[in-house]
Formats: structure tokens, sequence, C-alpha cells
């Protein structure tokens, strides 16, 4: 159901059915579709507050219909995630689209999601189906395995995927980053255990890219 | 002649003597053999009076007249370039996305208010794109530019096709183009999906579409 046309660009056929997708990310669509805004951070009253507290704003609108959509975002490479019961940790800028029936939520990142210049707080998707995630240019993923942990650049990570992944954040700083001789890569994010890791070719703006 | 696609982003034109291609201006590379280049001050053929048209229009993106024997590169921006081979249809693009285009095409402009009265004018305004829009008629290729990659959607008179208008590149072939507002009182209250205008065109053609909504 999810086919990807070139790197940049998703098509979805649909009958019937609907997927979540990032506001505004629609570019065409054939046959006839439905846009409907939803909210992040899950539905109702609960929903609402864990929006407003968090401030992990998803503009997220619901895409039903027949036909194919297709769905691109300021040109950013797009790459396919199957979930099959786990759960996928992703910035909610970075999320594009995701079958209908997983089930986005909130999670609290602390200090790890402050040093990616994301805020404290990050999207989870979970169960059963495939997501859409954005990276500026292609992305790899890394696999993580007990014997082999993996480190991070907070501003080339963008999604992880696995329960059993833990992750610690690591910080380099030293009084030589408070000379001005800093190497630029005074904090990583560690992940340790089982799981895997999405890493753009890119780095974000993030303060721990000036220090 | 036509244009060969060397990457995502560069293509190249084989040049004949008596062959001619227009260009957006400063948007060679590189050239090999004896080529020269003048800048086409009427941005086009036509004459006089197309260029009073195109400049009451908005449409007078500087082109230059590229001629003589040789091979020449052509790339912008860094932007995505797509090849578009016409057969006799007319192709519908703005001005700014032209990087090149051979000189056996016919060039013109259209009012695009005349197709979909207000709702038209409505149109140019909301894609940001202005009332007028550059035609290219007859067989020859032409190498249009665009924001990420570009994909081709097939329209046909039973598939209709709606596009989101700051994502719409070119469309080529006998289209009817107009804007839907799908404006509900969600929209009023800010509670869109970001999807309140889209450019439906039904017919028989082809819409290019970029990978981005952003303008070039």
């Amino acid at each position: 159901m999810f086919r990807l046309q070139g790197s940049k660009v998703l098509a979805v056929d649909m009958t019937g059915d609907a997927v979540k997708a990032k506001n505004g990310s629609m570019v065409a669509y054939d046959g006839q579709m439905t846009f409907k805004k939803l909210s992040g951070g899950g539905e109702g009253i609960r929903g609402m507050v864990t929006r407003r507290i968090t401030g992990e704003q998803m503009t997220v609108m619901e895409v039903k219909g027949h036909g194919t959509c297709w769905f691109a975002d300021r040109a950013a490479e797009i790459n396919l995630v199957g979930l099959q019961g786990d759960k996928l940790y992703v910035e909610s800028s970075n999320l594009l689209v995701t079958d209908a029936g997983l089930r986005t939520g909130t999670t609290f990142t602390g200090l790890r999601g402050a040093s990616q210049g994301n805020g404290l707080f990050t999207t989870t998707v979970e169960g059963h189906g495939q997501a859409a995630i954005l990276s500026d240019g292609p992305a790899v993923v890394l696999r993580v395995s007990p014997q082999y942990p993996l480190t991070v650049d907070p501003g080339a990570y963008i999604a992880h995927q696995g329960g059993g992944l833990r992750q610690s954040f690591q910080s380099g700083v030293t009084f030589r980053t408070f000379l001005g001789e800093g190497g630029g890569e005074a904090f990583q994010i560690r992940f340790e255990g089982e799981g895997l890791v999405y890493v753009q070719p890119s780095e974000r703006e993030t303060i721990a890219g000036d220090v | 002649m036509g244009f060969r696609e060397i990457n995502s982003k560069m293509v190249e034109a084989a040049l004949q003597p008596g062959q001619r291609l227009y260009s957006q201006r400063g948007a060679m590379l590189a050239y090999r053999g004896e080529v020269s280049f003048t800048p086409n001050l009427q941005g086009g053929q036509g004459g006089f009076l197309s260029m009073v048209g195109r400049r009451v229009a908005g449409e007078a993106t500087p082109l230059m007249t590229v001629e003589g024997r040789g091979t020449v590169l052509f790339g912008h921006g860094g932007h995505h370039v797509q090849v578009i081979e016409l057969t006799g249809d007319t192709l519908y693009v703005e001005a700014d996305r032209l990087l090149a285009f051979e000189g056996t095409l016919e060039q013109g402009t259209m009012f695009m208010g005349s197709q979909g009265g207000v709702m038209g004018m409505v149109r140019g305004q909301v894609t940001g794109q202005g009332l007028f829009t550059t035609t290219l008629r007859g067989r020859g290729a032409v190498a249009v530019m665009a924001h990420g990659g570009v994909f081709e959607v097939p329209i046909t008179p039973q598939r209709p096709v709606h596009v989101d208008p700051q994502a719409y590149v070119a469309h080529h072939g006998d289209v009817r183009n107009r804007l839907s507002a799908a404006l509900g009182w969600r929209e009023m209250v800010g509670r869109g999906s970001g999807e309140a205008f889209q450019l439906e065109l039904s017919g028989s053609g082809a819409v290019y579409v970029q990978a981005s909504e952003e303008k070039l």
C-alpha cells in the first residue's frame, strides 16, 4: 500500500481505508479523497492535555478515500519503516505518513531531546503497519545489539525502533570546551540493547554543534 | 537535438548549425565547440506584440538564444531538472521554471483567468504564480526546473488529478484546470488540514508534480 516513487515521493494506494499524514504534505491525488485535521498526542481530553504540556504539536490529518495519494515534504528523503507490534520513536517533524491503524503518542526524552534541538518530548508510533519517516539526505539504518552499542550525533539522529533499546546521554564537555577548544562533538546519544537506529547524513542545528 | 540528462540537476544539449535553443540567462554551466549566447530582449519569439504581452504579464524571465556547433551543459541553482518531450501538444509552465527549450517550439503567454473565470484569477494568487503562464507548443524538448524530484501523473477523462498548488510544476495536453476550494468551517476556525486549495486537472494529458511545497 505504501510505495516509494523515487526517493522523495510516497505514493499510497487506498481503497476506502485511511492514513494519517503530516499536515499539508499531500502534493497530488487522483480519485476521491477527503482531508480531515487530527491532533497529535492522542485523541480526547488526555491527548489535548498532553499536547499542551509537551509542546509536541503534531498536526496530523486523516486522509481517506479511493485512489492514489502522493505525499512529499520539502524534497526530503523518505524511508519506509515496517512495524510488527514494536514501537518507533521519531520526532514529529520527521514523521510523514502512518497507517491509520498505528497508534501515535508522546514520550519524554529528557536531556537527549534538548540536545537535539527538538524539545524534551518525542513522538511514538506503535502497532502493526507501515510508517514513512523523513530525513535530510538518504538515511542509514544501524543495528544495535548487546555486543555492539552505538553512539550517535544528536543532530544526525532521526528515529529509533525497538523496545529493547536503552539510550543514554553522553557529554564530552571538558575544560577545553569552555576555552573554545571543543571538537564540536560535545554531546552524543548512546544506544545499548537491541534495536534499530535511523541516522541521516546531515546535522540539524543543535546546541551541541556549537560546543 | 533534445536534451540528455547528465544527472538529476544537469542536462546537455548537442547543437548543430541552423538549430537554435533558448535558455534562461545565466543557466549555461559549460560548453564545448563554437557556441554563441546572445541575450534575447524579446524573451523568445513572437515579435514585439508578444514582448509587450509578456512584460504586462510579468512573464518576462530573461532568456538567451544559444546557437552554433557543439554541446552545452545547463543547470541552475541546484534545482532538479526534468526533460519533457512535446509531440505537437502544448505545455503550460511558469516562465521562471524554464531552464531551456528547443527553438522549434512556439512560445506564448496565456491569461490564466480565461480558464475558470474569477476562480482562475484566484488560482493565480493562491499558487503565487500570477495571472499569466507561459505556453510552449509544437515538437521538441523542454527542460523544466523543480525543487526536489519531479514525478508525472497521467490525466485521463476517467481519472482527474488534484494537485497541491505549491507542488504543481507544469502540465501538458488537452487539460482543463480549475481551483477547487475545500473551505469549510474547519478552515475558518483554524482547524484545517492544510489542504484547503487544490488544482483540479481534467481532460487528457499529464501533470508534473514536485516533491516539495516550496517555490523555486
